[in-house]
């Protein structure tokens, strides 16, 4: 670190703040998925990364293959249209996913599930890189939204670009409305109750089955989502952005209390926070903010396992 | 308990057992018909296999050359994967007419399903990479019905097979003369030599210049698989086994001596020596990868770091003159410091275990071993030569002579690479022993105490802590050897060989073998890492199919290839486990939990 002025140091970190509250809110939406699946079937859904990176391509696809130049350079058409787009695609993975995967293991041992969530990452992100035209190199992704930044004028400016608020508005208002539709609705009790007991929820008339699928289906949704936000932000997606992204987003959902939606978000913040904060300050720079997103992951499971928001009575075997 | 049959007669409808499932109504009107079916489903295997496959001759002339339909062009002189159909073919239609065999059904059923793969690979084949269905329809207006026909064939041998009620598998309680058993051993084992030899090597070396070497070995491989479930279903197997058994000693002997006797077979060139000692490296890690995910039950995604750690360590002592540490220390040396070194990484990244457990357990791991990998990236301290990977490891040697030559025995000339493959072999057995002495040890019954019920294991007095933490240092120490030697045979130890899916790879060799045991460890290493020299063609869709086959092998083979006898409570279902062992009869209709 070169000897700086106060003013230009405060915005260097104010800036990386900045760069690590959208990362966070994207982890954040990825790792309601992680979450709401945990919640409900106690399954790590390792393949929920690459729903993520399926999502970010769907929307894509969309964009490349199937609007109108006209339309698809149109951020106000083209930004609705592909959020739809990615949601739609990942959410039918996801619901094809858990059919035809996890569904036929529900009651093996639990180490099945787990390896199978494996095999169906490794087979998605393959499957992509081989049928999607180009996919064995980054491809660039257009900014769907207003281009140009904030800029704060401290030190040497701190500038926060306007697909970043949109990034972070986005995912606090989806996080907001999945916490009063679990709150509130008929199907977010049913939800509630089915990760509290399947078998009594059964005897209440309601069916798991379907329960399940609507989280994966809702899950899926988001991170797609959040797919083609980090392409709009990014402006490049590739096949690899599932498993990091992913892996992250477990991180956070761990650390906000697997199984709670406000901890996923607040999880999701701290460790865009922490990836930022660490390839600034900490040794090695950004070739080990990864490193340290993994370190805090081993501490968080080590010795606080039910995260900050989680019930500390469960009991995970 | 001797080999009971129980022949089951169209005329005795009511010993006919009622089907369940899917296909029930399929199969009950079957059922009466069931000998027949079986006849007439390897009938039309033998027809198919005569039939012609492709209107282009397979495995002659440039591919794809659509030269002849070679229609009955040689009617006895079918080679490959037909020769395999009408051995599979006539096989069904034997045991289906002798009714005197015991669990006869089952016996055909894995013929039939050897026929059904072997046709659908080598038809799937020639349909997609022999140019679409032009390779079966030619311009002229014939058609090769071949592939069709013994797919046909086969589904009707499985379909009355699994009509007729599957038996249970038979027991055969013959005890031979010593030296009978000993000389029977020997020959079997030297069939399983050439088996292996013939398997490694067919199809040859894939490429672009063989873009037959994949469908040759996968369809080898299935017909293999459907003799060695037929095998098995006849009760053949565990009488081998058991005699095996009696004479553990001598078996062992036997088969270090065959492995060691491989350069001898077909498989004996530089290629094929490699190819073998890449196996063997990977069944050795695999082997010690069992003991923390087969025996203690302790699922670790980040295994081949400990790999990874172990060939840095060697590299970095092999003088190689990238190496931060100048020294050049004897290999033995250089492998005991590689293996501690691992070691000690194992049982810090096991450490979390005291308070981790389950899934929550295989993420650390993985974080672990995500960790490594960017280390190893960034050239950490300098040790690992980041991007550039730290070349040139010198060859074990003693003096002037190097591992890496060949060498000359009398006038026999062996490839060079031998020597590399006797030490892995020495080295896979050394490991194999550590393992089998470990899995019938106090420590051993301690782990699967603990697999099955951790709380239960600790109410029985086990110190869990320690011993947990002791199976991932063994384990890791294991792996740190094989990467002492992986070191020096390629040469050139590089951050990538050691990624997540490395760890995925070889997590699933464990489980695709059968989890804690050694023949389904060694077996799973060798098909995941044969494989993909053999689909170098297809090297695009490899990890497509490797993780179909993880999500498939789970759904339907959860306890692998070779299921250990004594593993039941972490795989499978314990209803299904007691439904097969029943055998025949009225299916318990399984009630929702």
């Amino acid at each position: 670190m070169h000897a700086v002025e106060e003013t230009p140091r405060l915005s260097t970190f104010l800036s990386q703040i900045a760069n690590g509250l959208v990362l966070g809110s994207l982890i954040a939406l990825i790792a309601l998925g992680y979450t709401m699946v945990y919640g409900i079937i106690t399954l790590i859904n390792f393949a929920h990364g690459e729903i993520f990176m399926v999502g970010a391509y769907g929307g894509l696809a969309t964009l490349t293959y199937i609007l109108p130049t006209a339309i698809a350079t149109t951020w106000y058409f083209a930004l609705p249209i592909a959020l739809v787009a990615g949601a739609l695609v990942a959410m039918l993975i996801a619901v094809a996913m858990e059919r035809f995967a996890y569904r036929p293991l529900r009651n093996a041992p639990r180490l099945a599930p787990l390896i199978t969530a494996l095999g169906v990452s490794v087979a998605l992100q393959e499957a992509m890189r081989v049928f999607y035209p180009g996919a064995t190199a980054a491809l660039p992704f257009p900014n769907l939204f207003v281009e140009g930044a904030v800029v704060i004028p401290i030190g040497d400016g701190v500038v926060i670009r306007y697909v970043g608020i949109l990034l972070v508005v986005m995912s606090l208002v989806l996080a907001f409305g999945l916490e009063r539709f679990i709150e509130r609705t008929r199907l977010g009790r049913a939800m509630r109750a089915t990760s509290q007991d399947r078998d009594v929820a059964r005897l209440m008339g309601i069916d798991p089955d379907r329960v399940i699928v609507l989280t994966f289906a809702i899950g899926g949704a988001l991170a797609g989502v959040a797919g083609v936000l980090y392409g709009s932000y990014l402006n490049n997606i590739n096949i690899d952005m599932g498993f990091q992204n992913g892996i992250f987003a477990f991180t956070a959902a761990v650390l906000g209390g697997i199984g709670n939606i406000r901890g996923a978000v607040v999880g999701g913040l701290m460790i865009g926070l922490v990836k930022a904060l660490a390839g600034q300050y900490m040794p090695g720079g950004t070739a080990y903010d990864y490193v340290w997103i993994f370190v805090v992951l081993i501490a968080v499971l080590v010795f606080r396992p039910q995260g900050f928001f989680g019930e500390s009575e469960r009991v995970r075997a | 308990m001797t080999a009971t049959a129980t022949p089951r007669t169209p005329a005795t409808p009511a010993a006919m057992p009622r089907h369940t499932g899917r296909f029930a109504g399929l199969l009950d009107v079957a059922a009466p018909r069931s000998t027949v079916l079986m006849i007439v489903g390897g009938v039309l295997t033998l027809v198919g296999a005569y039939l012609p496959w492709a209107t282009f001759v397979l495995n002659e002339g440039p591919y794809p050359e659509k030269a002849t339909l070679n229609f009955f062009v040689a009617p006895f002189g079918v080679t490959g994967f037909r020769l395999h159909l009408v051995i599979l073919g006539l096989a069904a239609i034997v045991v289906a007419a002798l009714r005197r065999i015991p669990a006869r059904h089952r016996i055909v059923r894995g013929l039939g399903i050897g026929v059904t793969v072997v046709a659908l690979i080598n038809g799937l084949w020639i349909t997609v990479e022999g140019g679409g269905l032009g390779a079966i329809t030619a311009s002229e207006g014939s058609i090769a019905f071949g592939s069709i026909v013994a797919l046909v064939g086969g589904l009707v041998t499985v379909l009355g097979a699994s009509a007729g009620g599957l038996e249970r598998k038979p027991v055969w309680t013959w005890k031979l003369p010593w030296w009978v058993e000993w000389v029977l051993l020997v020959v079997l084992f030297v069939i399983v030599l050439l088996l292996v030899a013939a398997v490694l090597t067919s199809g040859g070396q894939g490429g672009v210049v063989n873009p037959y070497a994949g469908v040759v070995f996968l369809s080898l491989l299935a017909a293999l698989g459907g003799a060695f479930a037929a095998l098995n279903a006849s009760g053949l197997l565990t009488w081998v086994s058991v005699v095996s058994e009696r004479h553990r000693t001598f078996s062992v002997i036997v088969l270090l001596i065959v492995a060691l006797l491989l350069p001898l077979t077909s498989a004996g060139t530089e290629y094929w020596m490699t190819v073998a000692s890449n196996i063997g490296v990977y069944a050795a890690t695999a082997i010690g990868l069992n003991i923390v995910v087969g025996l203690a039950g302790l699922l670790d995604l980040g295994y081949v770091a400990f790999l990874g750690i172990g060939a840095f360590v060697a590299a970095n002592l092999s003088g190689a003159a990238a190496s931060q540490i100048g020294i050049h220390l004897p290999f033995v040396l250089v492998m005991i410091i590689s293996s501690v070194v691992a070691g000690m990484f194992g049982a810090i990244v096991g450490s979390p275990t005291l308070r981790v457990r389950g899934d929550y357990l295989a993420i650390v791991t993985l974080a672990f071993g995500e960790i490594f990998v960017r280390s190893a990236q960034n050239n950490i301290g300098g040790l690992t030569g980041g991007a550039n990977a730290i070349p040139n490891i010198p060859a074990v040697g003693v003096g002037d002579f190097k591992f890496s030559d060949s060498i000359m025995i009398g006038s026999l000339r062996l490839p060079s690479g031998v020597l590399y493959y006797f030490l892995i072999v020495l080295l896979v057995a050394g490991v194999m022993l550590v393992f089998a002495h470990l899995k019938y040890s106090r420590l051993g019954r301690a782990w699967i105490a603990i697999r099955e019920d951790e709380d239960a294991a600790r109410a029985m007095g086990i110190r869990t802590g320690p011993i947990k933490i002791l199976a991932f240092l063994i384990g890791a120490m294991l792996a740190g050897l094989a990467g002492a030697f992986f070191a020096h045979k390629t040469a050139v130890v590089a951050y990538d060989s050691f990624r997540f899916l490395e760890s995925v790879t070889l997590l699933a060799a464990v489980i695709l073998g059968g989890m804690g045991t050694i023949p389904g460890a060694v077996l799973g290493a060798s098909i995941l890492f044969v494989l993909p020299e053999k689909l170098r063609e297809f090297s695009d869709y490899r990890l497509l199919l490797f993780g179909l086959a993880l999500v498939l092998i789970m759904r339907f083979r959860p306890q692998g290839i070779v299921p250990d006898r004594h593993r039941k409570a972490e795989l499978t279902d314990p209803d299904v486990e007691d439904v097969a062992k029943e055998g025949p009869g009225p299916l318990p209709t399984r009630v929702e939990p």
